[in-house]
């Protein structure tokens, strides 16, 4: 498992494209998030923004304007850093399997004395951690910046244990459900960007969530938190499942085209 | 002389296609073993089926002393396979390629740096060892994939079409492979294509359509079809009468006319060709030239194969 998940970090590596796609989306993410909250800190919000404020989040209500906002941006990018480990790993996974599948060097690595079950574990781990790395670490430098920019309400915010959690927990769910789906769509496919398009659609979700909780449809607390966690966790082993019925031997070589 | 392999009635079937059908098969320890058969006549099912790569739909297998079936993982530790394509990585090095697979193959870091150096000194790729397979050339790449089925001392290689597409030189470096394989006591299960390599490098050859038509050694397969033939070069041309006098003189099995020759096959030439020699003049034949006329590997292929 260590040989295939070195080689194929070094395979990426070597990918200028792919190392593109995947430092680009959490760098976007980081930079604007860290930019919304500096300009809340600088430029005061007007009286009709603190009245949709309260009205969209009751909670904040009777915080001091500047830190209401501030606290609000700031949670509302912690979901927006839910989508990296939904977008990162399923680019590096599509590649992994497709970019195999058009070399043929598929057939010799399964003609290797390992087992289907370790190599696609092995190929999951290779995308995954890299999603799930780059993930803690832009929440890292966020953090520290909402430190330094940000008022107390946007620091109390962004390090309430449910974000921790979710970042500790849900990011390593979501990353294994984003590349599962890679790794069984690019079992049905050849192009890679047909499937970026298909496997596109797990963000939907979390985007879903991020606009409920902005209009304020959704309070996301400690409960819905755990439903989440343990919805993602059945969606996991379900795609993994039908990941696993895909990548057969005999599938991969009579099978896949 | 052991056996490595062995296949009873081994058959494999994808829905309604039956690509191989009750294949019996035994193969000894370093023998080098010809599988001939024409495009879609399932040799590559069946190198996938002894690889333990897909699994039959009945029959059963010995592969290197392991069922097939039962010991798979075993199986592949214990074989190498030449796929049709080279399949390398081509963003990476020849070495970093071969290291690769003695890590997948369990050799140890230190063994597998030196079976790397032996194997990609052997394909003569040593110098450009730190280059990206990218830049290589097809016969290059072919050769590193022979590399890589070899690189971690399998009992058997399977070769599927090891030098097609190579230039002669590349394809003698193969060939020279071959031999040094089956010099250290190695099964090489050889599919091709190439007639001439395999009357060259096989000590028996497999006649394959689905299931295996004729097995023996070059030297039988082509002696057993036409016996030893003659061909006596007549000028201008060859008379009907003068076939008739031939077909007449004793130990003569059978003669026709070919290109301006009559063909003859007896079962004692010495003996009989200066008495056809004596015939033909006779008959006022101008006799040009009388040569000896080896079958080819291609006749008999092409009347066995062809002719199922």
């Amino acid at each position: 498992m260590r040989a295939v998940c070195v080689r194929e970090w070094r395979e990426s590596l070597g990918n200028r494209l792919l190392v593109g796609m995947t430092i680009l989306p959490p760098l976007v993410i980081l930079a604007a998030g860290i930019a919304a909250v500096a300009t809340a800190a600088l430029v005061p919000p007007s009286e009709k923004d603190v009245a949709a404020l309260y009205a969209a989040s009751p909670a904040v209500a009777g915080l001091d304007p500047k830190d209401a906002v501030q606290g609000l941006i700031a949670t509302y990018f912690l979901i927006l850093f839910m989508l990296i480990p939904t977008v990162v790993p399923l680019t590096i996974a599509i590649y992994s399997v497709i970019g195999e599948k058009s070399a043929r060097t598929l057939e010799p690595l399964l003609a290797a004395p390992v087992r289907v079950g370790e190599l696609l574990l092995a190929k999951s781990l290779a995308s995954a951690i890299p999603a799930v790395i780059v993930t803690w670490l832009a929440y890292g430098i966020y953090l520290g910046a909402v430190g330094i920019l940000g008022s107390a309400a946007a620091v109390h915010a962004v390090t309430a244990p449910r974000w921790i959690l979710a970042i500790l927990v849900m990011v390593p769910l979501l990353t294994l459900l984003s590349v599962n789906l890679g790794i069984l769509i690019s079992t049905r496919v050849n192009d890679v960007r047909v499937a970026q398009q298909i496997g596109g659609l797990v963000v939907v979700p979390v985007v879903g969530i991020g606009i409920l909780q902005v209009t304020g449809r959704v309070v996301l607390n400690n409960e819905s938190f755990v439903g989440t966690a343990i919805f993602l966790l059945v969606c996991d082993a379900l795609v993994f499942f039908l990941a696993r019925i895909a990548f057969q031997r005999e599938n991969i070589l009579s099978r896949w085209r | 002389m052991a056996v490595v392999l062995r296949t009873e009635r081994l058959t494999k079937r994808f829905d309604r296609l039956t690509a191989v059908q009750d294949l019996d098969l035994e193969v000894g320890e370093g023998e080098v073993f010809g599988f001939l058969g024409p495009n879609g006549a399932g040799k590559t099912t069946t190198l996938r089926l002894l690889c333990a790569l897909i699994a039959p739909t009945s029959g059963t297998a010995e592969v290197a002393g392991f069922r097939l079936g039962r010991e798979d993982e075993r199986i592949r530790a214990s074989v190498g396979i030449l796929t049709e394509q080279p399949g390398l990585y081509e963003r990476q090095s020849a070495q970093d390629n071969l290291l690769f697979f003695a890590a997948l193959f369990g050799l140890s870091p230190a063994v597998a740096r030196a079976q790397t150096e032996r194997y990609l000194r052997l394909m003569g790729l040593w110098d450009r060892r730190a280059e990206a397979v990218a830049t290589f050339s097809r016969g290059m790449k072919q050769k590193m994939a022979i590399a890589r089925a070899a690189i971690h001392e399998p009992r058997i290689i399977f070769l599927d079409e090891p030098t097609t597409g190579l230039d002669p030189d590349a394809a003698r470096t193969v060939r020279e492979f071959i031999a040094q394989i089956r010099g250290e006591g190695r099964t090489v299960f050889l599919c091709t294509h190439n007639l001439d390599e395999a009357d060259r490098l096989c000590d028996r050859i497999a006649f394959f359509r689905r299931t295996v038509i004729r097995i023996d050694t070059p030297a039988r397969l082509r002696a057993e079809l036409y016996g030893h033939a003659t061909e006596f070069r007549i000028i201008p041309s060859p008379r009907p009468d003068h076939l008739v006098k031939v077909q007449e003189v004793e130990g003569v099995k059978g003669a026709h006319f070919e290109n301006g020759s009559i063909i003859v096959s007896s079962a004692d030439p010495l003996l009989v060709n200066p008495r056809i020699v004596r015939a033909l003049v006779g008959a006022g034949a101008e006799v040009a030239y009388v040569s000896d006329r080896k079958a080819s590997l291609e006749d008999v292929y092409l009347k066995i194969v062809e002719g199922t």
